[in-house]
């Protein structure tokens, strides 16, 4: 099994014993042992996925690497967060996803409404299994805990993942007013009820929502 | 190897720091912040563009600077809310019966009980009262105490003391070789010759890089004999009603 572990808070350091893991393209920085970088086309889901994610705009440039030894990889410096699964589901946008086992399986998954008002598309990938997965944010994630009682709103453009049962719903506060220039800034949220946990960034993509 | 730390709306910080990026707000009533700040929340919050007629009650209290009133947005209701700015550093800071200036683009939200005008000095906005407001800053701030002189770009704000003024340091500059050197660059420049210079008691508040965040409006002030304004006399500006809600263009977003 693959070891995941943070050197620093901005790269990931994945320790190999023959086995493999699936990171973004292009994302390794520095390896010591024997590895070998594969090219997976149509991001690692076979043909079917392939052609998947070339309809839903999904694509990721994904590769096998496969040795033993430590591999580290980094991305633009962005803030690198680990995150495991039991068996549970991530949902995660494939630009913010750096590396999973290569137990996990990978796919494309339909999210309606909260990826058209940010931007990215109206599909999201999902990584389900158990293993370690590694995210991205533009700056420390915050994890946030969803329960039935306490439901949470988030801003489309800090979303980057969640995990666990949770539904979501867009809700808008356009009126009027955001017709005449005096929007709030606010006006789309996705709200996330249900048991499970968002991730989010302190920062905030430039979305169609954030300018009204 | 532990994953990050798991956040709920019970244990998030009660008007603190989540991270040295995110500032958690326990909401109860309400609090101005800038449009588009907020990242996420818990439990019942509405949030209202300014120029609303409920809120012109609360605006003329604690606004003094309509101009640029389209800016900003009052979050109202019960919760937590999660305020953070493109991944820069954010602090809060408490004003206790105090003044502070700082830079447009860094302030992020303010408590209703604080109240915000325009700063005599273009491009800074002045908070007045006792509060709490939230800031931001391209790297964590430096607090250091006048006499003192700071690069215009490092500056985030000032606390109880004058305003400053500017100051040139460039006695190698003079002459006619100084001059020629000035302006086309021959034999150098330091590029540090202009600075901010304060003196007084108070406090200055700096960042510690020289990259200036983007800086919002203020608004115009009073076309009117003896005010500094920010737009020199002989430029056209639109005509302006005393008190208008800004300007009529960015009303619709042109």
């Amino acid at each position: 099994m693959a070891q995941f572990r943070l050197q620093g808070s901005k790269v990931l350091a994945v320790d190999l014993s023959g086995d493999a893991v699936k990171a973004k393209n292009g994302a390794m920085v520095a390896y010591e042992g024997e590895m070998s970088f594969k090219k997976m086309t149509g991001g690692g889901d076979g043909l079917r996925g392939m052609v998947t994610r070339r309809l839903t705009g999904e694509q990721m440039e994904v590769m096998e690497v496969k040795g033993r030894g430590t591999c580290y990889f980094a991305d633009r410096a962005t803030e690198i967060n680990l995150v495991t699964l039991r068996g549970e589901t991530l949902y995660v946008e494939s630009s913010n996803l750096l590396c999973t086992d290569a137990a996990l399986r990978t796919g494309t998954s339909f999210t309606g409404l909260r990826g058209a008002s940010q931007g990215t598309g109206l599909f999201t990938t999902t990584v389900e299994g158990s293993g370690q997965a590694a995210i991205m944010s533009d700056g420390q994630a915050v994890v946030l805990r969803v329960t039935p009682s306490t439901p949470l709103q988030v801003d489309p453009g800090a979303y980057i993942a969640h995990t666990g049962r949770l539904k979501q719903h867009f809700q808008s506060g356009v009126n009027f007013r955001t017709f005449i220039g005096e929007g709030s800034g606010e006006a789309f949220q996705i709200r996330f009820e249900g048991e499970g946990l968002v991730y989010v960034q302190p920062s905030e993509r430039n979305t169609i929502g954030g300018d009204v | 190897m532990n994953g990050p730390v798991i956040h709920d709306a019970h244990t998030l910080p009660v008007d603190d720091n989540v991270n040295p990026y995110a500032f958690s707000v326990d909401l109860d009533g309400q609090w101005f912040l800038q449009k588009g700040k907020m990242i996420a929340y818990y439990g019942q919050i509405d949030f209202h563009g300014i120029g609303h007629g409920r809120l012109d009650r609360l605006i003329a209290h604690s606004f003094h600077s309509p101009l640029h009133a389209a800016d900003w947005v009052v979050a109202e209701g019960r919760g937590k809310m999660l305020l953070a700015d493109r991944s820069f550093d954010v602090n809060s800071f408490d004003l206790e019966d105090g003044n502070l200036t700082v830079r447009s683009g860094n302030l992020l939200a303010f408590q209703p009980s604080l109240s915000l005008k325009q700063s005599i000095v273009p491009g800074f906005l002045t908070l007045i009262g006792t509060g709490k407001f939230v800031a931001a800053s391209n790297g964590p701030v430096v607090f250091v105490e006048p006499p003192i002189r700071v690069d215009p770009q490092a500056l985030v704000g000032w606390a109880d003391c004058p305003s400053p003024c500017h100051h040139y340091d460039h006695q190698y500059l003079t002459g006619v070789l100084g001059g020629v050197r000035a302006f086309t660059g021959i034999g150098g420049t330091s590029g540090e010759e202009h600075q901010f210079e304060f003196v007084g008691a108070g406090t200055v508040l700096l960042q510690s890089t020289e990259q200036l965040m983007a800086e919002i409006a203020t608004g115009g002030v009073p076309q009117q004999a003896g005010v500094p304004s920010a737009t020199p006399p002989n430029q056209p500006s639109m005509p302006r009603m005393p008190g208008q809600l800004g300007d009529l263009q960015r009303r619709f977003g042109l």
